[in-house]
């Protein structure tokens, strides 16, 4: 490094230590974006020089749903070999945050002892990252409608992916979703190494289409798409009856891997980490123990124990997450016993303020289960309202339907219509998940 | 009221269905089920044919990503517009929210690529000012002033008939000769400048206004359901009142959040 260069990183370095110190020493947070806006004022090109200090190479996780579960099992199995990694485990996962989780780990001259740094990455700044720099392996998890008013239209973010990754080195592994339709075109159209994941489990086909979907159009000439079968939104096993295109091949097989947690999002989440291991050289049967000893990340299908109840929870922010996750309690309650579902509706920054997204969910499939359902959150009766829309008839609803304004008596009734061989689920958006988990375990995580 | 009958005709489901606006028609057809008024749904789309378009008592349109809405004009231009036209002409309602009134004005310019021409039954234009400038974006509350829904309404409710909602969009709209729906309160609107919200022509409902728009102001949904009975029916309707508290309390937490309680009481 030339010498101005490593005085300023130096500089910045200081700066921004200085700075999480004073915000954390008066208590005011965690610190996990300011350090890092500072810093990169101080000198715009820190993050391609961090970057480059990364000695085996820097992992860029993108898409609208399971960036952290798929990162931190893709963490997970690299701790597991020994190796020491970087990772934005908060989720702060614009450029400041990302800036942030590598100023946390190095020293004042700005240096980095790490193997490896794994980066959830927002859909949307993927542009302003690969600008300049150059990461091992990018991860496509997938596309999907989320949090639109913050942002723009599916279609748009995909063709800003393509341009940003075209001009990458030939060093770089794009590892991307098959059974996304968007995505898999995205692959056939890079010089770069590609390299799929995907189901091939007729089994778990859905019975139809979900409306929450996206793209059923061809993204190579925009005709209808034709699906074979459909797991999950959008992805599913398809062709284009017009002009060929079609499902990419996948790496794997998917039906002879084991999965994380639970959810055929959980899939495809352990498939992207698995396809990531074989491409870095780690073996099949270190993934395979890595997979059978993991434990979710918070929130994430995460199981607490409060008073001898067990309580899932399972976040549930955009219509495809919740669609699914309403899949899974449907699935877990033919094996396990529970009754009481709660919901969990913010409108917060992270949220998104706009809440019509839960009109796009099947919540009739939860209401029709029966039981109890309790609402909760700062829109709580656009949620209830939701809720009573679900059902033909509005003089026998199949279940009791409870709305609290506020979270900590939603959670008490919850908790005692939930009797002690019950699992008590709970459904919250991003920022109700935080204050869910607070209010249960009495401990902040951001 | 057993023996009346509801065909809902919902404009590409697939196509044109973006921030929930599906709930527009779960609406209306859980309010007719509720009532014990037979409804059916019908899908309006590339699949069907013209005689669909036709046969429909009340039409519903929702939002569209850019790409989505340039393949809906191409199907639907020729003999589908021509009898979506003359429906709406005769007076059926419709009800048609985020892009759709787009669709129903000259013409819409998209940020990137060719004008999208539009059905020309409003008398109105939409542009979109560029990829750069900011999208209208917020929660949004405005009255209803159009002749005669909103004196309809006020007969109905008893009060100023207040719209709350979400909008979302970066396309802008200016009206020629068409009616406005009604005035902003709190909001962007048409087009960010000239206060007004919309538009209003036969029995068509046209807003920017998402939400839904019709769960959380459930007399509009009345409003449709009934004048929809009265064309195809040609005889005076009066729908059963329902427990509307929910949609009540979420209107009411939602001025409150906009610290619009106040006016919302002497208006």
């Amino acid at each position: 490094m030339q010498l101005f260069s490593q005085i300023r990183l130096s500089l910045a370095v200081t700066v921004a230590k200085t700075v999480t110190a004073i915000v954390q020493g008066l208590g005011l947070g965690s610190a996990s974006v300011l350090p890092g806006e500072i810093a990169r004022r101080l000198y715009p090109r820190l993050l391609p020089l961090l970057f480059a200090q990364v000695k085996q190479g820097v992992i860029l996780v993108v898409g609208t749903n399971g960036k952290t579960t798929t990162s931190l099992l893709l963490r997970t199995l690299l701790e597991d070999r020994g190796y020491r990694v970087v990772h934005n485990e908060t989720g702060a996962n614009l450029i400041n945050g990302l800036v942030t989780t590598f100023l946390d780990q190095v020293n004042l001259w700005g240096q980095l002892q790490a193997d490896y740094a794994i980066l959830e990455v927002d859909e949307n700044i993927l542009s302003l990252v690969l600008k300049d720099s150059v990461p091992r392996v990018i991860v496509g998890l997938n596309l999907f409608r989320d949090q639109l008013d913050r942002y723009g239209e599916v279609d748009t973010i995909s063709s800003r992916w393509q341009e940003a990754i075209k001009p990458l080195p030939k060093t770089t592994t794009v590892i991307l979703n098959a059974d996304d339709p968007t995505l898999s075109y995205l692959g056939k159209n890079l010089s770069q190494k590609v390299l799929f994941f995907g189901l091939n489990e007729a089994d778990l086909y859905l019975d139809e289409i979900p409306h929450a979907v996206d793209s059923i159009y061809c993204p190579s000439c925009g005709s209808s798409l034709e699906y074979q079968g459909v797991y999950l939104s959008h992805l599913g096993d398809y062709s284009c009856p017009s002009c060929g295109f079609s499902k990419a091949q996948t790496a794997f097989d998917s039906k002879d891997w084991p999965q994380i947690l639970i959810g055929v999002y959980n899939k495809y989440n352990t498939l992207a980490a698995a396809l990531v291991a074989q491409e870095i050289g780690i073996n099949k049967s270190d993934v395979f123990t890595t997979i059978g000893n993991f434990k979710a990340a918070f929130g994430r299908a995460e199981e607490l124990n409060i008073n001898g109840k067990k309580v899932r929870i399972l976040l549930s922010k955009n219509p495809v997450g919740m669609n699914e996750t309403i899949r899974a309690v449907k699935d877990i309650r033919k094996q396990e016993k529970s009754s009481t579902t709660l919901l969990v509706l913010n409108d917060r920054i992270p949220d998104g303020t706009d809440v019509s997204w839960i009109w796009d969910v099947d919540t009739e499939q939860l209401s029709s289960l029966g039981g109890t359902l309790i609402v909760a959150g700062d829109r709580v009766y656009d949620l209830a309202l939701r809720l009573a829309y679900s059902t033909e008839n509005n003089q026998v609803n199949p279940c009791e339907l409870l709305v609290y304004e506020d979270l900590k008596a939603a959670l008490e009734i919850a908790l005692e219509k939930t009797s002690a061989d019950e699992t008590l689920h709970i459904l919250p958006t991003y920022s109700a998940m935080l204050e869910v988990r607070q209010i249960l375990t009495g401990r902040k995580i951001l | 009221m057993e023996n009346l009958e509801l065909k809902i005709g919902w404009l590409y489901p697939n196509l044109m269905s973006t921030y929930g606006d599906r709930g527009n028609v779960i609406c209306i057809q859980r309010r007719c089920q509720w009532r014990n008024l037979s409804v059916s749904i019908i899908a309006l789309d590339q699949q069907s044919q013209v005689s669909s378009f036709q046969e429909v008592d009340l039409i519903a349109g929702g939002g569209a990503q850019d790409r989505q809405q340039e393949i809906v004009m191409r199907d639907l231009l020729g003999a589908k517009a021509e009898a979506l036209r003359a429906k709406l002409d005769q007076g059926t309602p419709g009800v048609f929210t985020c892009g759709s009134p787009q669709l129903l004005g000259h013409y819409y310019e998209p940020a990137f690529g060719q004008r999208i021409e539009g059905l020309g039954l409003l008398d109105l234009v939409s542009k979109h000012p560029g990829v750069d400038s900011k999208r209208c974006i917020g929660n949004m509350v405005f009255e209803i002033t159009a002749s005669p829904l909103a004196e309809d309404l006020k007969a109905s409710t008893g009060e100023t008939p207040r719209i709350i909602g979400f909008e979302n969009h970066g396309g802008r709209t200016y009206l020629g000769t068409v009616s406005p729906l009604g005035k902003v309160i709190q909001g962007y609107g048409n087009n960010g400048e000239d206060g007004t919200e919309g538009a209003f022509y036969r029995r068509a409902i046209a807003t920017y206004s998402h939400g839904p728009l019709l769960p959380k102001n459930p007399f509009l949904a009345d409003w449709l359901i009934q004048k929809a009975l009265e064309q195809k029916y040609q005889i005076p309707i009066s729908l059963t009142k329902l427990d509307d508290s929910l949609a009540h309390q979420a209107r009411q937490a939602l001025l409150q959040k906009l610290n619009l309680t106040n006016r919302a009481k002497t208006a």
